[in-house]
């Protein structure tokens, strides 16, 4: 009951719903910038936070954390740029809606989904934190193993029908991960001597090469075919939409509370293996790469849904799963808060606000994002010539932030140019992206459990986790596969009676 | 058309062993270190180029079998083949001209500043997609690059690279 | 947050604020209204933190406004190449850690940490080795016997960081070879100790906090010179028998050629500042330990830890 009356005076008492919608609104607008993801959205506000109250502060971090999970999907639908990582697999048929005139469709359903998504993590936060923070515990170096082995496991189902060149493209991707400073021993590897990839290669500027610069490579020239010309109008799902959304958005809400538990993802995994799952337990899987509903409502609905569940480890172990939870920890050091069971008891405040200010966040994402919707459908409804030119200088603007490195921006062109040259042999390069997102995960991890093994196999048999991920990256491949040989006998069979 | 598309598959099979072939021969830079595992810096590496490799043989034969060198995979007609998902697909002159406009960016931003090489940016991408050449393009640069100056250097406080003028 | 490169001009405001809430204290004369210090971390990252924290408190001592400007990327290799470019008049200054010794020397960096001069050092980090309270070791010498009947399973935070030379060259000391699993920051290192995968891992006390104050987590031996003030019980690492000292270091660094006008103001306001009961709190309680290393002799200290640094790398063949 006390704690509810805190809750009562901080709703009504205190300006908290002002920074709740503040942070909400300029995580939005964070979020949809390419480059700019939600750690750095995030990042560039800590500094005006360094004068509030504490629970102010934090409130507004978590409400731009909210706000830029959303946000990253706005160019991932408009102009095939994903804002941030977790938007990745927006892309795919947020785009495709795109290009038939569905935009505004597209958004409310990205909108509508990022809702459910957080009201769930949210809930999963406030109910669960203490049955559920054991989870981040119990992932030792073999479960991450297999996690990340049953994210590539996706690759089998997103090769587009050609899986040798499918393949081939995820084990360039799987390349371009061991770029940097080796995880194991700090030799560095491929770095050529440059201070600047000694970190490694951000995957956005993988994304926004193969994604955004080898689309507008590929359009160049073409008249009006990027503007939508459809009315300036943002349509939230109808009810029987909303119902036809309800299995994918289930299955975000699961894979999105796992995944913000466990430390090292930050929402494209989560995103991914949703988009996935929802193509398999579709009514209409085909529809998936050419304009689905639910290709877009599940990825939207995990990237969200991590955004609220990553709480839970931060406040119960102050052990940041995501950069964006890191950027937090942050926040709350600063103000002199430590994450951990003791800030439940002595900063109650704290805690409780900060439900509340998410609380209202999750609400006013509607309301927020409704309002910024139609400048954004304004904008992508330009003149194509004049257009072009504003993504291109969005894109390098964007990623100058990420590291203010100008060969940062060489080699997202560098990517366009991969990209343009692969979109033209027939590759798919979900796979590339899918290689440069995971690889890292699953080569350290796999080489510390040999480490801590002595070189054992039998490490990875010892761990219910690593086994059960394991097995279910089997039965997802050769669901895949057979699925993939069907259609293809299926094809073949059309084309000889043709 | 058939011998077309085997032809571009006969010269992606080769790209992927070039990649293969160049990622090899980079790996001999890694060093080798005492703190290091079993399996190495090198371990994965290797597997990988081994792998993509052995994915672009096949390829390659693959696509010599499907009559790549056969006489009827002359040049390409001028008709650009469109790809299965997308409506529109520029011809490569025309695609790697785009492209060129963002490198002349990167080379151009640290000599002469953000906020002129991002005007110029939008000005001369419009240009080369079709704008007409009046004064309304030169004002849309010139406007655009200024919101685009506002909201990263002003509001965003990100230090876009400034140039020896400006 | 291994990358964001953004630069925050904040601690104006911060500063007049803690100005009007200074002591008696005048303070002294300085050629700068504003002096610029530059830091590799993010903002809410350790070197952020100390140089935040430090601005609030330096304006009682030094009369100027502390800005931090945050210049990430390239490992820190940025900020060394801002700093080098500087002018070498006091107004702009580098939070130095042992990261940037490690970025110069395992990548071709346009300047190096020779390029810059080390003005004053501030602190020493505490670095220790903890465990799991519910595990099976109650001090360092279980965990090296454990290592001696069977594999040892210890962890660093990062590959070729400080924290993994302290554990190779305890194993060294102890003459056992148990695995040195580095991981991905902190955070990562601390669940593998608390869930039993790792026995022990080597961390700074910030990070732990959390689960120190929980009681989750043991501390064992701490590798600074002497015992830690907040923990007094814990014996340090050379105490336990193992001849393995380490001195993280937490300074400031300006450009090359620096007037001695402004290094003598530096050497006298830093002790100073470290005696300062408001500061004292606020580090006392991330247990840094104050080490003020004035200018003439922090040049020679920080080319003998880059030397120690890079005989290390040499000899375990991370630098060919």
């Amino acid at each position: 009951m006390h704690s509810l009356g805190i809750a009562f005076d901080l709703l009504f008492g205190s300006p908290i719903i002002f920074y709740s919608i503040i942070g909400l609104t300029w995580g939005i607008v964070g979020g949809s910038l390419p480059g700019i993801s939600a750690s750095i959205t995030m990042a560039l506000l800590l500094p005006f936070t360094y004068g509030m109250a504490p629970v102010q502060a934090i409130v507004m971090l978590a409400c731009t954390y909210i706000g830029a999970e959303y946000g990253g999907s706005i160019p991932a639908i408009l102009i095939r740029t994903p804002g941030t990582n977790s938007a990745a697999a927006t892309v795919i048929d947020g785009y495709e809606m795109k290009k038939q005139g569905r935009a505004g469709e597209a958004l409310g359903i990205s909108l509508w989904s990022g809702v459910i998504g957080s009201l769930f993590g949210l809930v999963m936060l406030i109910v669960m934190t203490e049955p559920l923070s054991w989870v981040a515990l119990a992932f030792k170096p073999t479960s991450y193993f297999a996690l990340g082995i049953l994210g590539l496991s996706v690759i089998a189902s997103m090769t587009n029908g050609s899986l040798l060149k499918g393949l081939a493209a995820a084990v360039v991707g799987l390349m371009i991960s061991t770029i940097g400073t080796d995880p194991i021993s700090g030799v560095t590897r491929f770095t050529f001597g440059s201070p600047e990839l000694l970190g490694g290669v951000e995957p956005v500027l993988i994304m926004i090469g193969v994604f955004a610069v080898s689309e507008l490579m590929m359009q160049s020239g073409s008249k009006g075919l990027g503007s939508i010309g459809e009315q300036v109008r943002v349509r939230l799902p109808s009810l029987s939409m909303m119902n036809k959304l309800k299995r994918s958005q289930f299955i975000g809400c699961i894979l999105g509370t796992f995944e913000g538990l466990t430390p090292g993802g930050g929402g494209s995994i989560a995103a991914f293996l949703s988009y996935n799952e929802a193509k398999r337990w579709s009514k209409e899987p085909e529809k998936f790469g050419k304009g689905s509903e639910e290709g877009v409502a599940a990825p939207e609905t995990a990237n969200n849904t991590v955004a609220s569940a990553a709480l839970i480890p931060l406040l119960s172990f102050g052990i940041p799963s995501s950069n964006s939870t890191a950027v937090l920890l942050g926040g709350l050091l600063i103000h002199g808060l430590l994450p951990g069971p003791r800030l439940f008891e002595q900063n109650a405040d704290v805690v409780i606000g900060l439900y509340v200010g998410s609380f209202i966040a999750t609400l006013a994402q509607i309301v927020v994002g409704i309002l910024l919707l139609p400048i954004c459908v304004w904008l992508v409804n330009r003149p194509r010539a004049y257009l072009a030119g504003f993504i291109l200088a969005l894109i390098l603007s964007g990623i100058f932030t990420l590291n203010t490195s100008i060969s940062d921006l060489g080699i997202a062109l560098g990517m366009g140019l991969v990209g343009y040259m692969m979109r033209r042999a027939g590759y798919p390069f979900l796979p590339l992206i899918l290689g440069v997102v995971l690889g890292h995960m699953v080569e350290s991890s796999y080489r510390r459990s040999l480490l801590l093994s002595g070189g054992e196999y039998s490490i990875f048999l010892e761990d219910p986790i690593a086994i059960g991920l394991l097995l279910a990256s089997a039965v997802f491949v050769t669901l895949s596969l057979v699925r993939e040989f069907r259609d293809a006998r299926n094809a073949k069979l059309k084309d000889a009676h043709a | 058309m058939r011998e077309q598309a085997a032809l571009k598959d006969l010269a992606g099979g080769i790209a992927v062993l070039a990649i293969a072939g160049a990622y090899y021969w980079a790996i001999g830079d890694i060093a080798d270190s005492t703190l290091s595992d079993d399996v190495g810096a090198t371990g994965l590496p290797r597997i990988l180029a081994y792998v993509l490799a052995g994915f672009g043989l096949i390829l390659t034969a693959r696509a010599v079998m499907a009559g790549a060198l056969s006489p009827a995979a002359g040049p390409a007609p001028s008709a650009p083949a469109p790809a299965e998902d997308d409506d529109h697909v520029s011809p490569v002159p025309r695609a790697l001209g785009f492209l060129a406009f963002g490198v002349a960016y990167v080379v151009l931003v640290p000599i002469i500043g953000y906020l002129p090489s991002i005007a110029l940016l939008i000005g001369s991408v419009a240009l080369y997609e079709g704008a007409p050449r009046n004064w309304k393009t030169l004002v849309i640069a010139i406007g655009g690059a200024t919101a685009f100056w506002g909201i990263f250097v002003k509001i965003l406080g990100v230090h876009q690279p400034s140039g020896w003028f400006f | 947050m291994r990358h964001l490169a953004i630069a925050t001009a904040v601690a104006a405001s911060l500063s007049a604020w803690s100005a009007s809430n200074a002591t008696a204290q005048t303070p002294v004369d300085y050629p700068h209204k504003v002096v610029t210090l530059v830091t590799h971390s993010s903002p809410g990252g350790g070197s952020d933190v100390f140089l935040r924290e430090m601005a609030k408190h330096l304006p009682k001592y030094i009369k100027a406004t502390f800005i931090v400007e945050n210049v990430q990327g390239g490992s820190g290799a940025r900020a060394i190449s801002r700093l080098a470019t500087a002018p070498a008049d006091g107004s702009v200054f580098y939070a130095t850690t042992p990261t940037y010794i490690y970025t110069s020397l395992l990548s071709k960096t346009q300047h190096s940490y020779k390029d810059v001069e080390p003005l004053v050092n501030f602190f020493t980090d505490s670095e220790v080795i903890y465990t799991r309270t519910d595990g099976p070791f109650k001090t360092l010498k279980d965990v090296i016997d454990k290592a001696q009947v069977s594999r040892g399973r210890w962890g660093a935070a990062n590959p070729a960081s400080l924290e993994r030379q302290a554990a190779e060259q305890l194993k060294k000391a102890a003459a056992v070879f148990p695995a040195v699993v580095s991981h991905e920051g902190g955070g990562d290192l601390m669940i593998n100790v608390l869930n039993g995968t790792l026995d022990i891992g080597v961390g700074e006390i910030p990070e732990l906090r959390p689960q120190l104050e929980g009681g989750k987590i043991r501390l064992l031996a701490t590798f600074d010179p002497q015992r830690m003030e907040a923990f007094p019980a814990i014996p340090t690492v050379k105490e336990s028998g193992y001849a393995v000292v380490l001195e993280k270091f937490r300074g400031l660094a300006g450009p090359k050629g620096l007037p001695p006008a402004i290094t003598k103001i530096w050497d006298e306001a830093v002790p100073k500042l470290l005696a300062d009961p408001d500061y004292q709190k606020v580090y006392k309680a991330e247990s840094l330990v104050a080490n003020v290393i004035p200018h003439d002799k922090y040049q020679g200290f920080v080319q003998n830890f880059g030397s120690v640094t890079e005989a290390f790398l040499k000899e375990s063949g991370v630098l060919k």
